[in-house]
């Protein structure tokens, strides 16, 4: 997947200019960058669900081959978790007997067994969050975009969840693009990172190899050597964008 | 302290509804109150047994049902359609939207008469003021409904790979059947409302003719009676509207 000079307008002036990122085939990178700094349009770019201004995305796979995840669950609320996580392979020309197999075999992927039956509205926000993640991996997608999809979750459900989609991911050689702001897991899910300035005219400012292999357990890739200074420099990295951009707004 | 335990409520509920009746009869018997006005509730029972015993209440029933039925479910097709198109399709909501504001404006009940010299004193303008009355609450629950719908489910069924009839079929037709079905006691509610006031404006049968022929002949036992039964019916109607409300939104 390749994006090359995207700039992306909502208005006036570009939330995002001239940005370019890359993800190889089973690589794993992610977008860190301060709040409005238009990492979700550049995602919203790439599925086509945002016109950029100006670039151009190569997506690389068919437009089923990508898989979108998105901050919020999103479930049909009407529709239970089985007919929910089916509903994509039905939109793709299965037959609606063997995408409910398929749900189920996904929904027990996910550790959530026996939960088919449940609407959304009856099961709590990890197990929708995995009905979601179920959704969009039973299409086998080769390409997976996250928009800070662990963001709304509890730090404990939060990191089993994200220690199962990275497990996944890995197995299925998947590649991804994951949108955060959470530097530490970007850090230890990561290949690569790509940080962001502070919008407007937000620009890719920097990239980082992060020199842990994969596959990692999650818990010891924060506790690895190589963790602390990258953090400690993207954090550096990240503080002097948004101040830099502060101090320009108080002179003007 | 005395704690009232809240599953007795129904009882205490009516035990007060027993005492009332008590009170007012002993007021009756004891001539504090006119029959003329207010007739004791024995008086009520009997000219209620009495509409039943010979039989001459069923064609009423049967014309305010049938008046009040077909309105609600002519007034919720047209509802559903025009909110729909008007919806989908500005320039057709540019035009009926001030037409149904006004509607919605005005006690539509004032209507009737006219119903009357259009229509004549039959079914038909029955049937006309109960769909007027139901029709304008849909269409405004379906239009602003539709207006509503969550964009992230929209995005969501694109991402998986939806056409616009998916996107019909699972997101807008659910959305329009929840909206529908929340509002459905207040239709029934309309319905009869128009029902009643068309019969009682001009007809020669209907519970709201026998109203007010009640009216005009001073009888105030009939007319309590009748309204009794109106109320009775009207719950009805209720309890099968909630039971498929609550079924056909159990995911809610």
């Amino acid at each position: 997947m390749r994006v090359r000079d995207l700039t992306i307008s909502y208005g006036r002036e570009p939330v995002l200019e001239g940005a370019s990122i890359e993800v190889d085939h089973g690589e794993f990178v992610s977008l860190v960058g301060p709040s409005g700094s238009g990492k979700s349009s550049l995602l919203r770019a790439v599925i086509g669900l945002q016109q950029p201004l100006a670039g151009t995305v190569e997506a690389g796979y068919a437009p089923s081959e990508i898989g979108m995840l998105f901050q919020d669950d999103a479930l049909l609320p009407w529709k239970t978790a089985r007919d929910n996580v089916s509903l994509g392979l039905t939109f793709n020309g299965m037959g609606r007997s063997l995408a409910l197999v398929q749900g189920d075999f996904w929904l027990d992927k996910l550790g959530l067994a026996g939960f088919g039956d449940r609407f959304p509205r009856h099961l709590s926000g990890g197990q929708r969050k995995r009905v979601a993640i179920a959704q969009v991996l039973a299409m086998q997608p080769k390409l997976l975009l996250m928009d800070e999809p662990f963001a709304s979750l509890d730090a404990i459900v939060r990191a089993r969840i994200i220690q199962d989609v990275a497990e996944l991911v890995e197995r299925e050689r998947i590649s991804v693009l994951l949108v955060t702001h959470d530097l530490e897991e970007a850090i230890s899910l990561s290949d690569r990172v790509y940080l962001l300035s502070q919008g407007p005219r937000a620009r890719i400012t920097q990239q980082y190899q992060v020199p842990i292999a994969r596959p990692r357990d999650l818990v010891k890739a924060r506790v690895h050597p190589a963790f602390g200074p990258l953090y400690e420099k993207l954090w550096n990295d990240l503080s002097h964008e948004v101040d830099f951009d502060r101090l320009a707004e108080a002179a003007e | 302290m005395t704690t009232f335990d809240p599953r007795w409520k129904w009882m205490r509920q009516l035990a007060a509804f027993a005492v009332l009746l008590l009170l007012w009869e002993a007021a009756g018997r004891a001539g504090l109150l006119n029959p003329l006005f207010v007739p004791s509730p024995s008086l009520i029972g009997r000219a209620l047994y009495e509409l039943f015993a010979d039989g001459r209440i069923w064609p009423h029933i049967d014309a305010t049902f049938t008046a009040a039925l077909l309105g609600l479910a002519l007034g919720i097709l047209a509802g559903i359609v025009l909110g729909v198109v008007a919806a989908l399709v500005p320039p057709v909501a540019e035009l009926l939207e001030p037409v149904m504001t006004l509607l919605n404006a005005i006690p539509r009940v004032v209507l009737a008469p006219l119903f009357v010299i259009w229509l004549g004193i039959d079914l038909a303008s029955k049937v006309a003021l109960a769909f007027i009355l139901v029709a304008v609450v849909i269409f405004f629950t379906v239009f602003n409904g539709i207006r509503q719908v969550d964009r992230k489910l929209v995005e969501r069924i694109v991402t998986l790979g939806g056409g616009r009839w998916d996107l019909v079929r699972h997101v807008y037709l659910p959305s329009v059947a929840a909206w529908v079905l929340g509002n459905l006691k207040i239709a029934v509610g309309f319905a009869f409302t128009g029902a009643c006031v068309g019969e009682f404006v001009a007809a020669s049968r209907g519970l709201g003719y026998l109203l007010s022929f009640a009216q005009s002949t001073y009888n105030s036992a009939l007319m309590f009676a009748l309204i009794f039964l109106i109320m009775v019916v009207v719950l009805l109607i209720f309890a099968i509207a909630g039971r498929l409300e609550k079924h056909l939104l159990r995911w809610n």
